[in-house]
């Protein structure tokens, strides 16, 4: 047990050191000078090379990666090359639009997706089962950000209710928040739906088949009860698993939502930096984005550990 | 590209042997119509749309911008007064790009790794399935955010981080079926009558996953084709002027208060290319199932 669980820590350490390597000799290589692209239309190749001295873009690249390695792990990430300001900085300013996003559109959409799919997979032979699978197959090939724009002329620009885009911090107003979320969240959470939809399905009809529900059902139990008491603890096991992998694609999503509706997140963030060629805020977002993916994954597999011992003895 | 919507039963499913061909499309035909309906319209304006579109895509008509459908401009013009329609048609072949590269070098890469790791086993079974774990599901955002950091926004670029994020998906199936089909008899023989193990792999473990391998190609399809969209959409795939569906539904964002057709149109063409390779995807996990079976 305490040799799985150390076994995965160090996976997962492994695989936050392979990134934080790639993130920083990927940018670090990319073309183009900082110092140049700082400077602007004011370089002089003397000032580009005071300024590359003063960055300490000039030693050499296993060293640079040292000394940003261990600024990291002392939770120093830098300042921008574009704004001066301190990378921790910007991107503590961004990381509550961005929880806030990810957070609720994934609740919104577990809610809504398990429950769903585990009734889809009992109900299979309904009339009303194959137009909802229909629906949730067109929802997979449908783009999540041309969701947000659809949502956007209905609500804001046909109905006037919700603005299209901007955010209300949560400390300045708790209404204003909620109205500027709305839509945000909403995208984000269908964009999720239905591949958790179909993923919970297929789940729990493998689950249907076990004999343990047979003799659940020669006993009298009913439908209801057998899709609570024992399909839905079965199938949620995996669907956790799951959910930490989709990870991904929540970190993905929320990028693209909060461009379209102008939230000042992560994302955003990230983004402006690649256009900008920002090279100390890429690795910042970089790095924050995949340490919240390996931490979130390590989390589930070591809750896992604990509450399957099926688990352990692989 | 984990994250897609690859049945889990894939890596599973039992290798199919020998399967009449023209049954596959009569199959199809009848089993998702809409599927082949939209593929084949895919496939065809994706070839031959530069030919067909009425007007240049990127000339700009200033005294015509924005406008509706009209006889002269079918589906109305952005705001450079550009024709929808024909922009449309060039982004059909900027997807089918994005297709082909993703599954290309995801199928090559992926397959190669998968049929080694699963044939061979041992230390590089190790090896590889754990690049593959940490590869797999890993934001394909970020490695795309990181690829365009290191080269220059394009369409290939962007396309690679994709297609970095397929490799998984068909790695892990190739790597399955060939572990179940190592021992088989068929397998056995070749090896009694000399063959080296790669040549194994190649022509009697190879040919044997091909089925499930154009099932993983037809979804990992459909999600380049969002991907391309979504990361033009962002700036990091299809520069400007040339036409895309990521880059033509930013343009649109701008103007859904005045032409919300603009946007609207560009999404169904988006969202009918990936529904139609996806129901294929469906149709043909059907058809080797049953085959299987």
């Amino acid at each position: 047990m305490a040799i799985y669980m150390l076994g995965r820590i160090i996976g997962g350490l492994l695989t936050l050191l392979c990134v934080s390597a790639l993130a920083f000799f990927a940018t670090a290589l990319a073309p183009g000078n900082p110092a140049a692209v700082l400077l602007g239309n004011m370089a002089t190749p003397e000032r580009v090379a005071a300024i590359t001295k003063l960055m300490g873009l000039d030693q050499p690249l296993p060293m640079r990666y040292a000394v940003w390695l261990r600024e990291t792990l002392q939770g120093n990430l830098g300042t921008s090359n574009l704004s001066f300001r301190p990378v921790n900085d910007l991107v503590l300013a961004a990381l509550p639009a961005t929880l806030e996003l990810a957070i609720a559109s994934l609740v919104l959409a577990v809610v809504i997706a398990i429950p769903l799919g585990l009734v889809l997979a009992q109900r299979r032979d309904r009339w009303w089962t194959r137009p909802i699978s229909g629906i949730v197959t067109l929802g997979i090939s449908v783009p999540g950000f041309w969701v947000g724009l659809l949502l956007i002329v209905l609500f804001s620009v046909t109905l006037k209710l919700l603005p299209s885009g901007g955010f209300v911090p949560l400390g300045r107003s708790l209404s204003g928040n909620l109205r500027s979320m709305v839509l945000p969240t909403l995208t984000l959470a269908i964009y999720l739906i239905p591949s958790l939809v179909r993923f919970v399905r297929v789940t729990a009809v493998s689950v249907l088949r076990e004999d343990y529900i047979d003799t659940a059902r020669a006993k009298g139990v009913g439908p209801t009860a057998i899709l609570l008491r024992h399909v839905a603890p079965n199938t949620l096991i995996t669907t956790i698993t799951y959910i930490g992998l989709q990870l991904g694609v929540l970190i993905s999503g929320a990028i693209v939502v909060e461009i379209i509706f102008a939230i000042p997140g992560l994302g955003r963030l990230g983004l402006n930096a690649v256009l900008n060629r920002d090279y100390p805020v890429i690795q910042g977002v970089v790095l924050l984005a995949a340490a919240g993916y390996v931490v979130v994954n390590l989390a589930i597999d070591l809750t896992y550990a604990l509450i399957d011992p099926r688990v352990r003895a692989r | 590209m984990s994250e897609a919507t690859l049945p889990p039963a894939l890596e599973t499913a039992p290798p199919v042997q020998k399967r009449r061909r023209a049954s596959v499309l009569a199959y199809l035909l009848h089993r998702s119509p809409l599927a082949v309906l939209l593929v084949a319209i895919f496939v065809i304006l994706s070839i031959f749309g530069p030919w067909l579109a009425p007007h240049s895509m990127t000339d700009t008509n200033l005294s015509a911008v924005l406008q509706g459908p009209s006889p002269a401009y079918w589906l109305g013009t952005d705001t450079l007064g550009r024709d929808v329609l024909s922009r449309l048609l060039g982004s059909t072949g900027v997807a089918a790009q994005a297709f082909l590269i993703v599954v290309l070098m995801g199928g090559v890469i992926g397959t190669a790794l998968g049929l080694v790791a699963g044939g061979l086993g041992g230390l590089i079974d190790l090896v590889v399935s754990r690049v593959i774990e940490i590869l797999q599901g890993f934001p394909t955002i970020l490695v795309a955010i990181v690829v365009v950091a290191l080269l220059n926004p394009s369409l290939t670029n962007a396309m690679l981080a994709v297609g970095l994020g397929a490799v998984p998906d068909f790695a892990r199936v190739a790597r399955s079926v060939a572990i179940q089909l190592r021992e088989r008899e068929f397998i056995q023989a070749a090896r009694g009558l000399g063959a080296g193990e790669l040549r194994i792999l190649w022509s009697e473990v190879l040919p044997n996953i091909l089925g499930p391998l154009i099932i993983i190609a037809s979804f990992d399809g459909a999600q380049a084709i969002m991907w391309e969209a979504a990361l033009s959409f962002l700036g990091l795939g299809v520069q400007p002027p040339a036409p895309s569906f990521g880059s033509m539904l930013r343009e649109a964002q701008s103007y859904l208060s005045i032409q919300p057709s603009l946007a609207i149109v560009t999404g169904v063409a988006v969202s009918a290319i990936v529904l139609g390779l996806n129901l294929l995807g469906d149709a043909l996990g059907d058809f080797y199932d049953l085959a299987g079976r």
